[in-house]
């Protein structure tokens, strides 16, 4: 009796069967493979296959944007992984940031999506900063909702795709336009690499034979790489559907030994002494597309990084992560290491149709875009 | 003292219960840029150490703790009334009218406050200029009206922007990207978790306390002139990879002059009198 029991509770985690029901209602569910748990959604943005595709179109459309220029596409490029191949991101106006434009694969397991700002802990909340925020501008829109809304308010396809998404709420506002964006974020899964065919799918040939030595260096002490950079995402940064808490990753790298004003770390948040120079570990998934490196774009290669790290840290800070004590590496040992790095690239994600630009060639929401 | 605390609370319930002896109130406000009425589009000359020329661009500032205070100091709450402009005992007070340089405004004006105090004899005026912690730290795509303009977010930050008094040499931009801001907001809110809003208030609230004895609203007008604020700063410059004048933010040389003339502290400047609001 007490055994059935047991055996049915297993049957149900090992399934998830109590979960397909309420997920298949909205359409949408995320072709994951069987070892990759769901992410979390907040209660009041159910995913679904309606809300995904009006993200997608909001994430590509420039008229978001405080002069009709600049999309959330403009720095977040599918081909670079949703990065942009700068140092740092351009906005409205060719205002200059002073951050990398992350990449957005897999941010919906991700407890703070931003580089410093640890009250950054949904995508909701978040696609307020770069269409509002000032200081830098991004996407420059503040003060101009009203405008912005209407002129969505006008166009055909929006004109049906929010009553679709949000049949309670079907205009564009505040809250329907964050919540879309960040339900098509959520839905950038990217779990294909031939490092995934090796490791999970038992695809032994999937992997070079330098990118196994290459991962055995990455895993190894010599190294400490996976100390931070760790678990299925290759970041110390991970929330899964149901966890009952959030796993946070930040540290010091000793990049600069006095970080710039413009880019302090943590510390510009929470004013802590122990938080200078204090920024999120990124995933390293795609991590070969997403050059240049760090959260200031300040590496040109992944070479560099990896002399970065040799040398302890490029300048090295006083109150650098413990981590990052250096190491001498041969040359053949470097190659193979990034030979690894190249190996957790998924083609299949920078062309994925579904996540692509769904406007058509010359449509209004594209045609002054701006494009990294 | 414990007898005035008493005595407030007191106040403080007789205010809350409606229809004992309430009375309506209305307080108005005025923006000035170095005494002269602040319109967008209009150039202010002399201001700042460099006697800048500078057009307003924005002007607007968020007002809670609304209180009349009587002849022995205690503080009457005024219960706002719940409209467009004010929520929960939040008011937005809006000086610009969104046109010529204001950009990104509204139409509408709102110069005034608007609701009800217990009926006695009050000496003088008092407020807070700024969001309270517990209503600074919300979902702003869920927050009504006056707590859901762009303009006023602060998000990056956590919070809303207290004030807002944008200004733009004419002389046209030299240092500063895009010309002298004067935005005021809470800085360093920590959290107790990693990935929770702040539970506790910031580091540095940055909520300004405003008192004004001998204020009467049937006759006196609340005056609002950044001019003596900044009347130390440059206006032509910025201080390099900071923000465009003064955002609060610390470590921007362009802050050193402001925050005090503010009646704040900032860093290990401690905080005067405040200089931006006065009664006339």
């Amino acid at each position: 009796m007490r055994r059935t029991a047991l055996c049915a509770v297993a049957f149900c985690i090992l399934t998830g069967a109590a979960l397909a029901p309420a997920l298949a209602e909205g359409g949408f569910d995320w072709p994951l493979p069987d070892w990759m748990p769901r992410p979390p959604v907040p209660e009041n943005n159910a995913m679904s296959a309606a809300k995904v595709e009006l993200g997608r179109h909001l994430f590509y459309d420039s008229r978001l944007s405080g002069d009709g220029t600049v999309a959330c596409a403009s720095c977040h490029d599918q081909a670079r992984a949703f990065t942009d191949g700068r140092e740092t991101a351009v906005g409205i106006h060719a205002t200059q940031g002073a951050l990398n434009a992350p990449g957005l694969a897999n941010v919906a397991y991700l407890p703070v999506n931003a580089w410093a700002n640890p009250h950054m802990t949904s995508l909701e909340f978040q696609a307020l900063v770069p269409l509002f925020g000032e200081a830098p501008e991004e996407m420059g829109a503040a003060g101009q909702e009203a405008r912005l809304f209407a002129a969505l308010a006008a166009d055909p396809y929006y004109a049906t795709a929010f009553g679709d998404a949000f049949p309670d709420r079907p205009a564009p506002d505040l809250f329907t336009v964050t919540r879309a964006l960040a339900a098509f974020q959520r839905s950038l899964m990217s779990f294909d690499s031939p490092y995934d065919r090796f490791k999970y799918g038992g695809d032994l040939d999937a992997l070079s034979a330098a990118a196994k030595r290459g991962e055995q260096l990455f895993f190894d002490h010599r190294f400490e790489c996976y100390h931070c950079h760790q678990g299925v995402l290759f970041t110390d940064n991970f929330q899964r559907e149901d966890s009952p808490w959030a796993e946070t990753g930040f540290h010091n790298t000793g990049l600069y030994a006095d970080y710039p004003a413009k880019a302090p770390g943590r510390i510009e948040f929470t004013g802590r002494a122990e938080d200078a120079g204090v920024f999120r570990t990124p995933s390293l998934r795609n991590v070969a597309v997403t050059a240049p490196y760090m959260h200031d774009g300040s590496i040109p290669d992944l070479r560099g990084v990896l002399a970065h790290y040799a040398k302890g840290g490029r300048e090295g800070h006083a109150m650098q992560d413990g981590m990052i004590v250096g190491f001498d590496a041969t040359e053949d040992e470097i190659a193979d290491i990034i030979a690894f790095l190249e190996s957790l690239t998924d083609e299949g994600f920078l062309t994925d149709p579904a996540h692509a630009d769904p406007w058509p060639e010359d449509h209004p929401a594209t045609v002054n875009r701006a494009d990294p | 003292m414990e007898s005035r605390m008493k005595k407030l609370a007191i106040l403080a319930a007789c205010a809350a219960t409606p229809g004992l002896a309430d009375m309506p109130v209305t307080i108005n406000f005025a923006a000035e840029i170095a005494g002269q009425p602040f319109a967008c589009g209009t150039p202010y000359a002399g201001l700042g150490s460099t006697g800048a020329e500078v057009q307003g661009t924005d002007f607007r500032l968020y007002v809670s703790d609304v209180a009349m205070v009587a002849a022995d100091g205690t503080r009457v709450p005024v219960a706002l009334s719940e409209t467009d402009w004010q929520h929960a005992g939040v008011a937005l007070l809006d000086f610009e009218d969104g046109s010529a340089g204001c950009a990104n405004g509204t139409t509408p004006l709102n110069t005034a406050l608007t609701g009800t105090v217990a009926a006695a004899e009050y000496t003088g005026l008092s407020f807070k200029v700024g969001v309270p912690f517990e209503m600074n730290h919300g979902d702003p795509t869920m927050a009504p009206s006056p707590l859901n303009l762009t303009a006023m977010f602060w998000n990056w930050r956590g919070g809303y922007k207290f004030v807002r008094i944008d200004m733009v040499p004419t002389a046209g931009k030299q240092e500063g990207p895009k010309g002298w801001f004067l935005h005021l907001g809470s800085t360093m809110c920590d959290s107790a978790g990693k990935t929770d809003a702040p539970a506790s208030p910031c580091a540095n609230p940055n909520l300004m306390e405003v008192t004004l004895d001998g204020f009467d609203p049937a006759t006196g007008t609340v005056v609002i002139d950044p001019a003596p604020v900044v009347a130390e700063a440059d206006l032509l410059v910025n201080a390099p990879e900071t923000s465009p004048g003064c955002m609060s933010f610390p470590g921007d040389a362009d802050c050193t002059t402001v925050m005090a003339r503010l009646g704040l502290p900032y860093g290990d400047i401690p905080a005067a009198a405040q200089m931006l609001i006065r009664a006339r």
